[in-house]
Formats: structure tokens, C-alpha cells, sequence
């Protein structure tokens, strides 16, 4: 029961990464997106990982997607219009350019399958027999508390330079 | 198989339950303001116009259901349950009294017992802008777009001060799971009230800009936006936003009730029976309900600028304060481990 689920919820969540990449309207993306992480977070719970499940939707689902989905709406993007379509635009262009995506993405799966355990291992249902949220805090602010403040410095940075990025690109435009 | 069966009987319970209060909410509503109006209210539908509500259903039921010109139909029919479901799911963690003996078995009462209560109900609570912000882009309306936009950037300003409230709370019971909150305060001297006053009042005001309630209630300003983010709804799927308006107005009673009025414990009274605890909850909760119509009907309307300030300006720190003050008391007082 469990495995199966796990299969139907595995193909979802491939299937809505393929939505984002290949949705024509931008809120179609949003959407994939948004069924992918669910399915991905309903995967965690059956692997016993009720935490990773709770933080998956906290953080991803109910904040991140949500600016997304904010600014999709702030910009305007009127003439792409309100239907959800498929379309293979973004594999369209050069032959060149679509012989190298294949290639790399040939190229990671066998590289996975190099690695031999990905597909080989039972899917992972049930209980991890973890008790994973203390051992989580305590790894998180003690053994691995300056890594963590490094990673939110990292971020903070990383938001500076978009907005200096983005003021940049403003003043080229003259506006 | 006898556990699958309590399971579906303390879903059925609690859903008919959210539903029910939800309806008599809806009463509530009118009844209120019109006391507060000098008028009668709703009074022809059964005795005291109890059965309003259900006439209110069936009307909804009947109606015709449009859809406008060039909304997206999947989004369209989809949101309204999106708004109602997220409320709804996360009544199941709070705990609506202790455990009752039936038949030799001792059942919790409450519908799942998880050590993550707390965040899962928050994980929860942060999807049900979804439906908002959906509905009201799927109705190709620019009333309906401005709405939900203003909703969901509430939404998400006053989440950061909710969930900083609930974090103090937390970190004074040291447990995510609901009950064991609750089994913390079983004396009216244990109550998070008396030890978390500022998060309470930040926690209750939050309530109401969480709920888009009145005094925050620019998703659905008349005189700028029409209806907000439903203008174009109707029918049944008009009505599965006001149903989940009304459950989470029940269910963020209930929460407020469990983190810092102690929940199904009754005051003065440690070893009362568990269907006292229920009516301890329920009367707290309800008074917490009362609040959102009493305020509804007494104050005026903010400004969009003005919110927007309060919630980042004024209470994003002071529920930082909070929380910092309280991380230093409980590792001073309680040592570090």
C-alpha cells in the first residue's frame, strides 16, 4: 500500500517539475511547482520524516511560492493570458542547444545509475525509526551552528546583490 | 478495524461540529449586529431564527453558478475549496479535551496526536492564502485581482507575527505537540496568559488580519473593491468562503483558547469530567468568537498603508522582543542542558 503510494507520489512530483518547465503562463509553473512540493512533502511523511514534511510545506508551499506567486501577479504579464497550456517552447531552438540538454541530462542519469544504490533500493516507506526533531536542533545550533549563521550571511548577501543587480538594470533602462 | 472506525467517527464528529459552528456563526453574525443596531435580526426561520443558516444552504445550493468570461474554469472551481479545506484540516491537532473511557478503550479526543502539532497547524494556516490569491487571479477581474493581492500580502505580514507568538508559547512548554501544551497549564495559575500577556494580545489582533476580518478587512473593502477577491462567486462556491472564514475564525479560537487559556481544562475544577472539558473549550473559544463580531460591529476600517505599518513596523518587533525576552528567561531559569 505504502510502496505504491510512494510510486503514484514520485510520479507526481516528476511530473510537476515537467509542468514548471513546460506550462505556458508563468502561474501554470507556480502551480506544478506547488503539487510537486506537496507530493514530495507527502513522501517525507511516509518515510517517517514528519518534520522535513511540516518545514517542506511551511517553508516552500506557504511562503516561498506564495511570493512567487505575488510577483507573478504584480508583474504584468496580461497577454500571456489565464489558460493553463503545455507547450515545448523551451526545448524549440537549436538543434545544437537541444543535443546538449539531452546529452547532459543522459549524462545524470547514468550517472545515477552509476552509482547503482538510486534505483536498486527499496522506495523509503515506513518508519526511519528516528526521533529526528531534537537530534535536528541539536545538530543545527550545536554541532553545526557556525556552518548554519555562515549559510544565513550567505543568504543575506545573496539578497543584497540582486537588489544592487536590480537597481543596475533600472538605470540602464533609463527609468 | 476498530481503530479505523473511531478514526471516521471523530472525523465525522469534528467535521459536522466545524460546519455547525460555522453555520451558527452566520447567525451569530447577523443576530449580533443587529442587536448592536437596535434591530431584530434574522427572526422567521424556526424559534430565534435558528434554522436561518440552513435555509442559507439551501438557497446557495439552488442558485445558479456562473463562472465570468475568460476566467481560468479549473482555478475558478478550484480555490474556493482551497480556502475551505486548509481550515478545516488543521482542527485536527488541537486538542478538544482529555480521553475518554468507551467500552474499555481510552480514546484522546482529539483527531490525530502528532509530536509536530503546532507545525503542522502552522503549515496549514500558511496554505489558505492559496485560495484567496487564486481566486481571486482565476476570476479575470481586476477588483477580484486587487483583492486577493492585498489579502495575501496581509496574510503573509501578520503570519510572521502569529507565528512568533506561538513560537514564545512554545519555548515556555518546550513541546510542539498541543497536548502536551495543554497538560502544561491544568491550574488557572499555569495558564501562558499570565506568563505571556504580550503574546496574547499580539496573538488575538493578529487573529483578526489572519481571518481577514474586520477591522482588517481590505480583501473585501466595498466601497474600494466591491466583494474583494469573490466578487465573481457565486453559489455554493461563494458560500466555501464564508465556510472557511468561519472555520478558521474557529479554529484560531480554539488554538488561542489552547496555548493560552489552558484549553479543556476547566479552572477551579482539576478533575471534572471530559464533557466538561469540551464545554470549558467550547466556551472559551466562544468567547474568543464573540470578539470578531463585537468587533466587527464597534470599529472602523483601517488603511491598507496603515496595516501594513502596524504589522511591520509595530508588531513584527515587539513579537521579536517577546520572544527574545522569553528565550533568555527560560535559559536563565531553566538552564542549558
Amino acid at each position: 500500500m505504502a510502496e505504491i503510494l510512494f510510486y503514484v507520489l514520485s510520479a507526481v512530483a516528476l511530473l510537476g517539475a515537467l509542468g514548471v518547465i513546460l506550462a505556458r503562463s508563468p502561474m501554470g509553473s507556480v502551480l506544478s511547482l506547488l503539487g510537486s512540493f506537496f507530493a514530495l512533502a507527502v513522501i517525507y511523511l511516509l518515510a517517517g520524516f514528519q518534520f522535513l514534511a511540516a518545514a517542506q510545506i511551511l517553508v516552500y508551499a506557504g511562503a516561498v511560492l506564495v511570493l512567487f506567486l505575488f510577483v507573478i501577479m504584480l508583474l504584468n504579464l496580461g497577454q500571456l493570458g489565464t489558460r493553463f497550456q503545455l507547450s515545448l517552447a523551451p526545448l524549440a531552438g537549436p538543434r545544437a542547444r537541444l543535443a546538449v540538454t539531452v546529452a547532459v541530462a543522459l549524462g545524470l542519469v547514468g550517472l545515477i545509475v552509476a552509482q547503482g544504490a538510486a534505483f536498486g533500493a527499496p522506495p523509503p516507506v515506513g518508519d526511519a525509526g528516528l526521533d529526528p526533531l531534537p537530534e535536528l536542533a541539536l545538530g543545527l545550533f550545536g554541532r553545526y551552528s557556525l556552518p548554519f549563521q555562515a549559510i544565513s550571511l550567505l543568504l543575506l548577501a545573496t539578497m543584497v546583490a540582486v537588489v544592487v543587480l536590480a537597481k543596475r538594470q533600472r538605470k540602464e533602462d533609463g527609468r | 478495524m476498530e481503530a479505523l472506525l473511531i478514526a471516521v467517527a471523530k472525523v465525522v464528529v469534528i467535521f459536522a461540529g466545524m460546519v455547525t459552528i460555522a453555520g451558527l456563526m452566520s447567525l451569530a453574525e447577523r443576530k449580533v449586529s443587529a442587536w448592536m443596531q437596535y434591530r431584530h435580526g434574522p427572526n422567521r426561520v424556526g424559534p430565534f431564527g435558528i434554522l436561518q443558516p440552513l435555509a442559507d444552504g439551501l438557497k446557495f445550493i439552488f442558485k445558479e453558478e456562473l463562472v465570468p468570461e475568460g476566467a481560468n474554469r479549473l482555478m475558478f472551481r478550484l480555490a474556493p475549496a482551497l480556502a475551505a479545506m486548509p481550515a478545516m484540516l488543521t482542527m485536527a491537532v488541537i486538542p478538544v479535551g482529555g480521553t475518554v473511557v468507551i467500552a474499555g478503550r481510552e480514546i484522546p479526543l482529539s483527531m490525530t496526536d502528532i509530536d509536530i502539532g503546532v507545525l503542522f497547524l502552522l503549515s496549514m494556516s500558511g496554505l489558505s492564502v492559496y485560495g484567496v490569491i487564486l481566486g481571486g487571479w482565476a476570476s479575470n477581474s481586476k477588483y477580484s485581482l486587487l483583492g486577493g493581492l492585498r489579502a495575501s500580502a496581509q496574510m503573509i505580514s501578520y503570519e510572521l507575527t502569529l507565528i512568533l507568538t506561538i513560537l514564545a508559547v512554545v519555548l515556555l512548554s518546550g513541546s510542539l505537540d498541543l497536548r502536551a501544551i495543554v497538560a502544561a497549564q491544568q491550574h488557572v495559575g499555569q495558564w501562558n496568559i499570565w506568563y505571556q500577556p504580550l503574546a496574547f494580545v499580539l496573538f488575538t489582533i493578529t487573529m483578526f488580519a489572519e481571518t481577514n476580518r474586520h477591522p482588517f478587512d481590505f480583501a473585501e473593502c466595498e466601497p474600494e473593491l466591491v466583494g474583494g477577491f469573490h466578487t465573481e462567486y457565486s453559489s455554493m462556491r461563494f458560500a466555501l468562503y464564508f465556510l472557511g472564514e468561519y472555520c478558521a475564525m474557529t479554529v484560531l479560537s480554539c488554538l488561542a483558547a489552547t496555548l493560552f487559556l489552558g484549553g479543556p481544562s476547566v479552572p477551579f475544577w482539576p478533575a471534572a469530567p471530559w464533557y466538561v472539558g469540551v464545554l470549558s473549550l467550547l466556551a472559551k473559544a466562544g468567547f474568543f468568537l464573540y470578539l470578531f463580531l463585537w468587533v466587527r460591529w464597534t470599529l472602523p476600517r483601517l488603511r491598507f498603508d496603515q496595516l501594513m505599518r502596524l504589522g511591520w513596523k509595530v508588531f513584527l518587533p515587539l513579537a521579536l522582543l517577546n520572544l527574545l525576552a522569553t528565550g533568555a528567561v527560560v535559559a536563565f531559569t531553566h538552564g542549558a542542558q
